[in-house]
């Protein structure tokens, strides 16, 4: 299988290998995209958002440097440490214009909408900076529906919602939340692939919020591909999930 | 509406036989529209070319197993293979026998069937499952590793297939499938980066079935996973069906016997 649509990702990981062992340094990652037709992915590393942001970060500025053609990278910042997530945004703002920015509020054990949190929103709404978050179905740190009154208090920000809350339940809730608010994007990767779901997501919010994502070399990247190029919707649409959506959020288009 | 469609991005697979050990089949009182009947899930399943499967009743798994058996027999269409679902009492057991069964899908923590998975609790439904070769599914959730354990040990002839395995249970399956001959698995869940193609790697592919959870889930993420794996032709073509096929037919002359 290969996407007849060139893609662009904008969920990747660097050395995710801890969890998820294999093919995952960034020349096997490559040469799946290449198999799949990946343009190029949009990355954080694991260990940033794991356990030690300014390290993580450094990753991804190497493989920037390495294979900046195929990689995008976010910087993922630690809201437990005070002044570093400014500090560490600053410090790689050469990565990405508009800036890219991960957070993870699962693994960070801290809610998306807590006040350590927040100069990180404010630097994001002044910079137009595409956020991704991690997202889950009702979690307390990063349910879909958090989201509206973040989205509506930083709206020049454009905030991804990882993985649309995973389950069906987490999708519905991604929809209800971005359904009117304009800068709240469903991101696509997860490995709970319900038949109809992609179908009902454009029905009811629009392709034009709809972005591709695969959590590579975490989950296949060929199975969220899949479920786009094989759902019940146009060509039109299938191009602005898999490519166009995000070449706009990040400036490429 | 798109040029792309499921038989385009997934034209090769028209060749390879596909048969699906992971589906259900019925209506559902959780998963709404989701459910399908049996005309649209064969509709369903040919536009992923998937010319056979293994179907359990969305009944038996709600409401009733010997309920959803009946409504299962009353299905008739080749493409659909019944997995049976038996309770572990001998009324329930002479049942199934009558049936000649080639699968059965166990749901020992469901609790419309709510029984232990163990010698001393199914000892005899788990030996005639053993003695006339049938495939017999078994999702991971519905086991304890430990009780895969001793199950597998007390009946090693016993062909299991564990379904729904998920992609982060590797350092759980490996070594069983090392000591345990004919425990399988099936490729609904196992989506991580690379993992059915490393497995094949490792492994070979013998002891991996092909399967999609079908109609809760759509079969092109499963699918894509065995599209796009990195192997032999021959590899792929056993784990789109070959495998299966084979466990089936070994049942199928038990039966005969």
């Amino acid at each position: 299988m290969r996407s007849p649509i060139p893609t662009v990702d904008a969920h990747g990981h660097l050395r995710i290998g801890v969890r998820f062992p294999y093919k995952t340094e960034p020349r096997d990652m490559i040469a799946v995209m290449d198999s799949l037709n990946i343009e190029f992915v949009a990355v954080t590393a694991s260990l940033a958002c794991w356990n030690d942001a300014r390290s993580g970060n450094e990753q991804v500025d190497q493989v920037l440097r390495q294979h900046g053609k195929r990689f995008r990278g976010y910087v993922t910042v630690n809201p437990h440490v005070p002044g570093e997530a400014i500090a560490e945004v600053e410090r790689w703002r050469h990565f990405h214009t508009p800036p890219l920015i991960k957070l993870h509020p699962s693994v960070q054990q801290y809610a998306v909408d807590g006040p350590k949190y927040l100069p990180v929103w404010d630097y994001a709404n002044q910079t137009g900076a595409v956020v991704l978050v991690h997202t889950w179905q009702s979690h307390p740190h990063c349910g879909p529906l958090l989201f509206p009154k973040l989205a509506r208090a930083h709206p020049k920000a454009s905030i991804l919602l990882g993985h649309s809350g995973v389950t069906w339940r987490g999708y519905e809730q991604a929809m209800e939340a971005a359904a009117n608010i304009s800068n709240l994007y469903l991101e696509l990767s997860g490995s709970q692939r319900h038949r109809s779901m992609l179908e009902r997501c454009v029905h009811r919010i629009g392709a034009e919020r709809l972005v591709f994502g695969s959590d590579m070399p975490a989950l296949e990247a060929a199975s969220t591909l899949a479920d786009v190029l094989t759902a019940a919707i146009g060509d039109a649409e299938k191009e602005a999930i898999l490519r166009h959506n995000f070449l706009r959020l990040l400036g490429e288009a | 509406m798109s040029q792309f469609t499921s038989e385009s991005i997934f034209a090769e697979a028209a060749g390879w036989n596909l048969w699906d050990v992971n589906v259900r089949v019925g209506p559902s009182g959780i998963h709404g529209e989701l459910a399908l009947e049996m005309p649209a899930l064969l509709e369903e399943m040919k536009r992923y070319f998937i010319r056979a499967a293994i179907a359990m009743h969305g009944t038996a798994a709600e409401y009733d197993a010997a309920v959803g058996n009946e409504a299962l027999s009353r299905i008739s269409a080749s493409e659909l293979i019944p997995a049976w679902t038996p309770l572990p009492d001998r009324e329930s057991i002479e049942q199934l026998a009558r049936r000649r069964p080639r699968a059965v899908r166990l749901m020992p923590r469901n609790p419309n069937h709510n029984f232990p998975v163990t010698p001393w609790g199914a000892g005899e439904l788990l030996e005639y499952l053993q003695a006339g070769k049938v495939v017999t599914l078994i999702a991971r959730e519905d086991i304890e590793w430990e009780a895969l354990v001793k199950v597998l040990e007390s009946f090693p002839g016993l062909t299991l297939v564990l379904l729904d395995v998920g992609y982060r249970a590797d350092r759980y399956l490996f070594p069983l499938l090392e000591r345990f001959p004919n425990l399988y698995f099936d490729s609904a869940t196992y989506l991580a980066h690379r993992q059915l193609e490393a497995f094949v790697d490792r492994f070979g592919p013998d002891r991996v079935l092909f399967g999609s959870r079908l109609p809760l889930f759509t079969p092109a993420a499963s699918l894509a996973v065995l599209s796009s794996m990195r192997v032999s032709d021959a590899a792929r073509l056993a784990v789109a069906g070959g495998n299966l096929r084979r466990l089936l037919a070994v049942a199928e002359q038990s039966a005969k016997a």
